[in-house]
């Protein structure tokens, strides 16, 4: 069962390291319930302090409990006045463009490092589109890796490499791009054929190659993936050796992942969707990486219109909320912001995709 | 008693006049925009509940900035506190951007108001006076419980380390205390029977917390502000008027204690819901503002339910900040003739 990180260490690992916290202290605390760091934060210490006073060695416990209180003060964070927060923002946390202009245009420049963007949408309303032009765009002029989640079997290599290439207008990839990636003697190639070319160029497998997609059916092995990717990236701080970073992770679809185990009144669905959101945003602010999820829509019963999936709960997960949707007349996709952290929100903006 | 010790014991410390001014110094009440319809004193504790989005945090940064602000500097009237914001993020959803702009814009406004020249366009803002302030906001966030029940233990120590700088904390902002409530759930429905051990449910956590804030606001002066995001969907339209009809209907029980009834689903246990002094309401307008020229922006709509206010402000969020837009007073509740026969009736029957 897969629960949030709990500091549970008893009280016994502690000796080692700080003698003060022998047998008496800890035979002490066990007498108040105290076997764990864990049961130390729930209780009140001034009590505790005022229990320790009836004892022999009063001082000797008072002492342990200052220390115990000190280990804590270690363990927590610093506070970070406002100019350290903007400092590590215009440092560490750039703007990614996302692929598209409409889009880089409604959200100043794209999608923000260290952030959680969600895109809703009914379905076939360009999401996954969206994704693998994020994931384009970051591989090849961004200089960064991408880590790509995908629960429904959508990624395809080949449209990125379209998008690699500037569009899925096979004619105009031809004219444009023959002469720079493609040797001359192409002849008479269908457009398919064309397409397979594009995939077995050099160029472009370098930028694949940037691009790992990795195939997750539940929200455990979600779970374990996203586990995996968090001590790869904290061994590589201290290596520092990739050349390129990771900057964007996709998940595409959460909901999909997520929906399954909610329903009912039970906690456990829930508390298995806010512990996953924590675990992205985590990601992203200390790994300075964008992540982009997908969501899929529900019909409301009463007011008639679709609204996102996941429930309450989850709208206060992602920092940007955008919804997408596609007038079938023509290839017009109408994105609209649900929530952002600093912009209001019902700006919308309407942007061609083919 | 010797009569010299007498009439010491009966002569009096300080008149009504110097204790007022005395506790009025050291316990100011703050007006907090967009709060200010209630004063706040130190020892308040506000709660802010609202759906997502309903510019919950807005409303926190607004309040961050008048009083990270000070009075006045150089001779410009700021109408700041001067005190430490410390800024818990529990949502982990913080963009600093927001609260750069909004306080820029805030010292321009103040320096045109007061320099009178021609080209305001020239007008900057004082760099030394931004970078002070923003240093006065203190901010650290928790990913789970126990890095909150840590943070909350240690805090009296670090605040004490900043009051030796000189500095004063004003406020304590919690974004949004009911982040953990599902993660609290679990680990009480997971919770084994240990004899005397107290278990991380979500009772213990949350009155851990409460236990803390309580020793913290005892020896520090300060206001805490929380928000909530509400997690159960509203079953029922919280249209005004439809929560008029709707104390109508219920006639048994006092007609004043059912308009007191939270437009919202209560989850957070007692011990938070006994510990807050103040709760203000906020839901999305239906109808949008229209602003100069830019698309509709949404408007919301601010209620204070303790102490409850029959006004209710409508403000609408611009790149300025919170702009309070037009304000209606609500009807609380009616109770017709023919209704109050009828629970006379119920009541002899």
């Amino acid at each position: 069962m897969i629960v949030v990180k709990v500091n549970m260490a008893p009280l016994k690992h502690l000796e080692m390291e700080n003698s003060i916290i022998d047998e008496c202290f800890r035979d002490f605390c066990a007498s108040h319930g105290i076997l764990t760091v864990e049961d130390f934060l729930l209780h009140d210490l001034y009590e505790l302090a005022a229990f320790a006073e009836r004892e022999a060695n009063a001082d000797r416990l008072k002492e342990g409990i200052t220390v115990m209180l000190s280990l804590i003060e270690l363990q927590c964070r610093p506070w970070l006045n406002g100019m350290e927060l903007l400092e590590d923002l215009q440092r560490n946390k750039h703007t990614l463009s996302s692929g598209d202009n409409g889009m880089n245009s409604l959200l100043q420049g794209g999608y923000g490092e260290g952030q959680l963007t969600e895109l809703v949408g009914p379905s076939s309303s360009g999401k996954t589109q969206f994704c693998m032009r994020a994931a384009a765009s970051v591989a090849e002029k961004q200089e960064g890796s991408v880590f790509y989640i995908d629960t429904g079997n959508s990624f395809s290599a080949r449209r990125i490499a379209q998008f690699i290439c500037g569009g899925s207008d096979a004619a105009a990839l031809r004219k444009v791009h023959s002469q720079q990636f493609l040797s001359p003697s192409l002849g008479a190639v269908t457009d398919h054929q064309f397409l397979i070319l594009l995939t077995r160029n050099v160029y472009v497998q370098r930028v694949l190659s940037r691009i790992s997609c990795h195939t997750v059916y539940d929200i455990y092995t979600m779970f374990d993936t996203l586990q995996g990717l968090e001590v790869a990236l904290r061994s590589q701080v201290q290596m520092n050796v990739n050349e390129y970073r990771l900057r964007l992770l996709v998940v595409d679809s959460i909901s999909s992942t997520i929906t399954p185990i909610l329903g009912g009144s039970g906690s456990q669905g829930r508390a298995l969707m806010v512990a996953l959101g924590y675990m992205l945003k985590k990601l992203a602010h200390e790994h300075n990486i964008a992540v982009l999820v997908t969501n899929h829509t529900v019909g409301a019963g009463e007011s008639g219109k679709t609204k996102p999936a996941l429930g309450e709960t989850w709208k206060s997960i992602p920092h940007v909320r955008l919804m997408l949707s596609r007038d079938n007349r023509n290839s017009n996709c109408t994105i609209s912001i649900l929530k952002h952290t600093s912009m209001p929100s019902g700006q919308t903006v309407r942007t061609i995709t083919r | 008693m010797g009569e010299h010790e007498a009439r010491g014991w009966i002569r009096s410390d300080e008149t009504a006049k110097q204790m007022l001014s005395r506790v009025l110094g050291d316990r100011a009440f703050l007006l907090l925009p967009p709060l200010h319809r209630v004063p706040l004193r130190a020892g308040n504790v506000v709660e802010i509940t609202g759906s997502s989005p309903t510019a919950k945090t807005q409303i926190l940064i607004q309040a961050a900035i008048t009083c990270i602000l000070p009075k006045t500097w150089n001779g410009v009237h700021y109408g700041g506190l001067e005190k430490l914001v410390l800024f818990l993020d529990l949502d982990c959803r913080f963009d600093v951007l927001r609260l750069s702009d909004m306080l820029k814009h805030r010292l321009l406004e103040a320096y045109q108001s007061n320099v009178k020249t021609q080209d305001k366009s020239k007008i900057v803002y004082d760099e030394e006076l931004y970078v002070s302030c923003m240093k006065r906001f203190l901010y650290l966030r928790c990913y789970d419980s126990l890095e909150l029940l840590s943070t909350l233990k240690t805090l009296h120590y670090r605040i004490r380390l900043q009051e030796a700088c000189g500095s004063q904390v004003g406020v304590l902002m919690i974004d949004s205390i009911g982040a953990f409530h599902w993660t609290d759930r679990l680990s009480s429905s997971l919770a084994l029977d240990k004899n005397n051990r107290k278990s991380l449910s979500l009772t213990n956590v949350v009155e851990t917390i409460v236990q803390e804030m309580k020793k913290l606001m005892q020896v520090h002066s300060l206001v805490v502000i929380a928000t909530k995001a509400t997690i159960y969907e509203e079953k029922y339209p919280t249209n005004e008027n439809n929560r008029n009809i709707s104390s109508h209907s219920d006639l048994f029980g006092n007609p004043s204690s059912k308009a007191q009834q939270p437009p919202f689903r209560e989850f957070m246990p007692s011990s938070w819901q006994a510990f807050v002094t103040h709760k203000i309401f906020i839901r999305k307008s239906d109808d949008h503002h229209k602003s100069l020229g830019q698309q509709n922006l949404s408007a919301y709509l601010l209620e204070w339910l303790q102490p409850q206010l029959s006004s209710i402000d409508r403000f609408i969020v611009d790149d300025s900040g919170i702009v309070i837009v037009s304000k209606h007073t609500q009807i609380l509740f009616h109770v017709s003739s023919s209704h109050a026969v009828w629970y006379c009736h119920c009541l002899m029957t």
